[in-house]
């Protein structure tokens, strides 16, 4: 008994967890739990916030891991090698198509996700001062996970993925000098063929989920150090923006005292960092929002993740993903369409590649990652920005109409074709 | 070590390790380079004259060319792939146009672009006869929509 009680507290060194001592030490001796603060402000897990998109994005990047992982058992970047495995993941393997359609409604739903979780960022002005950076770290990892879904589209190694793989590549290809060659070494090759498939599953299983994985853990703490997450905006103190300015501002009373340093005496950090913290100060009656996180934290988290990942395994068992015919080279499919969150891109396309594929999304890209240093407006009531919300809401805006025509009004040959007429494919 | 020696060495220290940076990065793009591509040649037979019909032109899958040949004319080989982002184009013989599936392009007999998006028209390789009696394709020597192979 006392063996297994010393085994124990050799790996739970906390005091027990009914003290506030124990329910401190849960979180900062716990290497994953210490990205928290031992405690939070309930304002911010108030769910018409943050509605959790963070956090659900975060977890559905877990289930894509873990999914992931069980399909590379048996798949084998090799062309129709490939498409084999995928046969046999949907026909022989036990739970295969199970596991397959979870990878790919999860990679959906992140897209959505990580694009929703942007817009309530805007919406709520988060991106402001002092968390310019976070808001560009984010943009970063919403192109990973685009980056993620495109490589991923390739893999199964069917018609869907060998003409929307190859349409996507030749895009790049317009870009001005460069195109041709970062093609080439994307795709090792002049086409798509086994050179490109080994790559984009390098890509898809090591580059990519890395990347993703380390920009991930520089978000969380830049929350943690831009002083946890933002003030719901119903909180926001009416026509008194300065009182947000001071976030990370420089301090208007004396820098504190310096002392000279003592030699006999070992210095804390806290000692030795002086100025204003950039933490959103408080007032005392706001104290009393704050309590540890455990249990408030960590229960709200559970249950988004609970959540998010009997989703994903209930719409998976009733609908299973697709898989077209073998990839045919010689034979595009018609309409050969791109996976749906790309098809506003296609859609510009088919108007010009240069202007379409290269110009106008490398635009928005940009506009996106500038946002946070060219918008001054200190403000973060909504009233106060009501330039920034219609200029967002209507990139938002055009890109969903573009996703949609690309998606319900595009018929064989590209035409127009509302989803509501029937056409009858294949007219040779 | 004086101030000067330390800026002297440091400025020396700071362009070796640049240096040293800029050549790793280029060796790692230059691997990333494919030094042998494993793919079909560019130039091929696809068979004797004879083998070809006159009139609506036939397509090659595997190479992606349409084979035209004129009675009066004699032989042209068109790239099916299209010039826009490479998909495959289809040639239809109720209008004798090409049609591309992806974004809508359709490319007249000749190649020329009828309707957009695509920005050139299709291209046309160089065809001669082989020694033994084939036809020879040359996908890297492209030629005027009026080049023909008179057999
Ligand atoms: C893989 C993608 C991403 C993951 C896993 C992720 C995760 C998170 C999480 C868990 C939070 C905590 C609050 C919440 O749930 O909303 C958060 C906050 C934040 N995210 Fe993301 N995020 C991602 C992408 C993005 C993108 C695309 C942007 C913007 C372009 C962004 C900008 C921010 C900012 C500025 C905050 C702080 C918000 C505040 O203080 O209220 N993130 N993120
Ligand atoms: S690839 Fe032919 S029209 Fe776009």
């Amino acid at each position: 008994m006392n063996l297994i009680r010393e085994i124990w507290q050799s790996i739970v060194r906390r005091d027990p967890l009914s003290t506030d001592k124990g329910k401190s030490e849960l979180v900062f001796l716990n290497v994953w739990l210490h990205i928290h603060p031992a405690k939070v402000k309930k304002e911010h897990f108030k769910f018409n916030h943050t509605f959790y998109l963070g956090f659900i994005t975060f977890f559905l990047f877990l289930v894509l891991v873990t999914t992931g992982i069980a399909l590379m058992c048996y798949y084998r970047p090799y062309p129709s090698v490939a498409y084999q495995d995928m046969k046999d993941l949907q026909f022989v393997v036990f739970m295969g198509p199970f596991l397959r359609s979870m990878h790919r409604w999860a990679a959906h739903a992140m897209v959505i996700c990580v694009f929703l979780h942007m817009c309530r960022v805007f919406y709520t002005g988060s991106y402001k001062k002092p968390r310019q950076f976070n808001w560009v770290v984010g943009v970063i990892l919403l192109l990973l996970t685009l980056g993620l879904s495109f490589t991923g589209y390739l893999l199964p190694w069917d018609q869907l993925a060998f003409w929307a793989i190859t349409v996507g590549t030749n895009i790049g290809g317009y870009a001005p000098f460069v195109g041709n060659y970062i093609r080439e070494l994307l795709l090792g090759g002049h086409t798509v063929g086994q050179e490109a498939l080994i790559r984009f599953y390098v890509l898809h299983v090591a580059v990519l989920p890395s990347l993703v994985i380390l920009l991930t853990i520089v978000h969380f703490w830049r929350i943690r150090k831009d002083g946890g997450l933002s003030r719901p905006i119903w909180k926001l103190k009416p026509n008194k923006p300065e009182e947000l300015v001071t976030i990370g501002a420089t301090p208007q009373t004396a820098p504190l005292q310096a002392v000279a340093a003592s030699s006999d005496k070992t210095y804390g950090l806290m000692e030795v960092v002086t100025g204003k913290p950039i933490f959103e100060t408080v007032a005392p009656e706001e104290e009393e929002d704050a309590v540890f996180s455990y249990p408030f934290a960590f229960f709200r988290e559970a249950i988004a993740l609970m959540a998010t990942v009997t989703v994903v395994m209930a719409t998976s068992l009733f609908w299973h993903a697709p898989l077209e015919e073998l990839a045919n080279p010689a034979k595009t499919p018609n309409p050969a369409k791109a996976p749906w969150y790309f098809l506003g891109l296609q859609e510009l396309v088919s108007h010009s590649a240069l202007i379409g594929g290269v110009v106008a999304p490398s635009l928005m890209v940009l506009a996106l990652l500038v946002i946070p240093y060219f918008d001054r407006n200190p403000s973060r009531r909504p009233s106060d920005r009501k330039w920034a919300i219609w200029l967002f809401t209507i990139f938002v805006v055009i890109n969903l109409v573009l996703i949609v025509i690309g998606t319900f009004f595009r018929g064989p040959g590209w035409a127009f074709v509302p989803p509501w007429v029937h056409v009858v494919a294949g007219a040779e | 070590m004086n101030r000067r020696s330390f800026l002297s060495w440091g400025t020396a220290g700071m362009a070796t390790l640049g240096s040293a940076m800029a050549v790793s990065f280029g060796a790692v793009v230059r691997f990333m380079t494919p030094s042998v591509f494993y793919e079909p040649p560019q130039t091929f037979k696809i068979g004797k004259p004879l083998d070809f019909a006159y009139g609506a032109p036939t397509f090659l899958a595997d190479e992606k060319i349409y084979v035209f040949r004129d009675r009066d004319k004699g032989f042209s080989v068109a790239s099916a792939v299209c010039t826009h982002l490479g998909c495959t184009v289809k040639f239809f013989t109720n209008d004798d146009q090409f049609h591309c599936p992806c974004h809508g392009s359709i490319f007249a007999e000749s190649g020329k672009v009828v309707h957009g998006p695509a920005p050139r028209p299709l291209n046309w390789f160089e065809v001669t006869l082989a020694r033994d009696g084939q036809l020879l394709v040359d996908k890297d020597k492209i030629v005027p929509a009026s080049y023909r192979l008179m057999v």
